[in-house]
């Protein structure tokens, strides 16, 4: 009975703490600006790189290369390389804003004589994060596959499915390998720190590319996997969530212990 | 109900908090007063967990503050420098989320609205309310749980004269139901009004106490701030030692060679 109560106290706790991230979140011009500039800057792209290719314009075919086709392939490859680069910047700017904002605004200090742990409230943070996520990957998902549909690419076969899930796959493994930057904003108390962190895990996944490290390097996997499902094995995708797998940990690690001493 | 026991934390620039003991007992109200810089606002930290001692300890609602179960701090309130309430929200979504995490019903927010004064502006944003009503927020998130351990740091800056009176009828109500009170304030007129005892605080170390009864106060503290500040002075600086310094320690205690 004890143990029961108990059990739905910390419950209860839980659920409280991720209805208060969720109502900031949604409540916050930051999570509604990234929200909107996530799924209709990537749609717009999209469109316009289109909108470019069918005029035949000579620069935007070459930049493209392989996948300048006006089909369900092309748009495809167009929305994979937008969201890998975009996303990561978007996503990690939200994470950072999330977490580093309280110590910016300096309500952290409210955070501290609360009957929910901060340990608890990086966690609910954290899930929260993860819902947006997961949320904001099938609306651009869904946003993709109505476009192409609008653009008369026909209906979509099995292929082109397989690439609409992939494209989710995207966008959910782009998240979780901005999980650094919660830690990064904590650590540092700050949002600028984050976003700093935010660029460096871009330009860190595009050296990861160059270098032709990119199956086994957990920042550029995803979007490798993403356009080209035979170059990337399962366990090279397996290790993308080792990144949230331990920064997760350290990120409520580092809230639990955090101190005001600066 | 707060208790900290030769507690001591100092930072790089030499400021912080030294050898200090103070307790809090149910039913009364403590104020501290102090210059500033003269470590209010880091003994409050201390007391909250904000920050950890190095010597010391400290007990807050009858257990040691380490240990204490995340349950426990439903019994305490407190604002120390930065109300918490999120700009985006409003003034009631404010006392809501903040009463979402203490496990309160939702039916007590519009009476702590009310009480506060807050029913004019509960649907505004908290980013375009007066400073004053921030404050007023501040303290609602902070001691509408009916707490009993309250901790205020400088609780009536901003707030208008009406506000201020319900604040010290808040905190001397409290009291009498067996709440334990520490406030900081620079406004020694006001603290004396509500305070059971005045604690003095200079230079990171508590210097003594005020009587709340007597005439003058103002006076009787600046004589006792200056006479630790000379005596401080009047102390040869401690001899640099390579076990270091004792926290607390009594510059100029060291045994002579």
């Amino acid at each position: 009975m004890v143990v029961q109560e108990s059990c739905d106290r910390a419950g209860g706790v839980v659920i409280a703490a991720a209805r208060v991230e969720a109502l900031k979140l949604t409540r916050s011009l930051v999570g509604l600006v990234a929200t909107a500039a996530i799924i209709g800057g990537t749609l717009v792209l999209v469109w316009g790189i289109t909108a470019a290719l069918r005029s035949g314009n000579e620069e935007v075919i070459a930049q493209m290369g392989p996948n300048a086709a006006l089909d369900w392939p092309g748009l495809l490859a167009i929305g994979t390389q937008i969201i890998a680069a975009g996303g990561m910047v978007g996503f990690g700017v939200v994470l950072t804003w999330i977490l580093g904002r309280e110590f910016t605004d300096g309500t952290i200090t409210g955070l501290f004589a609360l009957p929910v742990s901060r340990g608890l409230i990086a966690g609910a943070k954290m899930g929260v994060y993860a819902v947006w996520v997961l949320g904001v990957s099938l609306a651009l998902t869904a946003g993709l596959g109505l476009l192409g549909a609008v653009l008369g690419y026909g209906a979509p076969t099995p292929d082109t499915w397989a690439g609409l899930g992939r494209l989710l796959g995207l966008g959910v493994l782009t998240g979780a390998v901005a999980v650094p930057v919660a830690w990064v904003a904590t650590v540092a108390r700050s949002v600028l720190a984050g976003v700093g962190a935010t660029v460096g895990l871009v330009v860190m996944a595009q050296v990861g590319v160059v270098a032709g490290a990119a199956g086994w390097f957990p920042l550029a996997a995803p979007a490798m996997w993403a356009l080209d499902p035979a170059h990337v094995t399962g366990a090279q995708l397996a290790l993308v969530m080792v990144i949230p797998a331990v920064f997760v940990p350290l990120t409520w690690i580092s809230w639990q212990r955090v101190e005001l001493d600066r | 109900m707060l208790a900290l026991e030769g507690v001591s934390r100092e930072f790089a620039n030499g400021a912080g908090v030294r050898d200090v003991s103070l307790t809090v007992p149910a039913g009364q109200i403590v104020a501290l007063i102090g210059l500033n810089g003269a470590g209010k606002t880091t003994l409050m930290r201390l007391a909250l967990g904000m920050l950890r001692p190095r010597a010391g300890g400290v007990h807050l609602v009858g257990e040691p503050l380490p240990g204490l179960p995340a349950a426990r701090w439903r019994e305490v309130g407190a604002l120390i420098e930065v109300p918490l309430a999120y700009p985006e929200l409003t003034a009631r979504e404010n006392v809501r989320i903040v009463s979402l995490l203490r496990g309160l019903p939702a039916n007590r927010i519009d009476s702590v609205l009310h009480y506060w004064g807050l029913d004019p502006v509960a649907d505004r944003r908290f980013r375009h309310l007066s400073l004053g009503n921030r404050q007023r927020v501040g303290l609602a998130t902070a001691l509408g749980h009916d707490p009993r351990l309250i901790v205020l740091d400088e609780p009536s800056i901003a707030l208008d004269p009406a506000s201020v009176i319900v604040l010290r009828e808040t905190l001397r109500q409290r009291a009498a139901a067996g709440a334990a009170v520490l406030v900081s304030s620079h406004h020694l007129d006001e603290v004396a009004r509500i305070a059971d005892r005045i604690v003095v605080m200079n230079a990171g170390r508590l210097i003594g106490e005020l009587d709340p009864a007597a005439a003058d106060l103002e006076r009787v503290f600046f004589q006792r701030v200056l006479a630790d500040d000379e005596r401080r002075g009047a102390e040869p600086a401690p001899a640099p030692s390579a076990g270091g310094q004792q926290p607390g320690a009594q510059p100029g205690a060291q045994e002579e060679p």
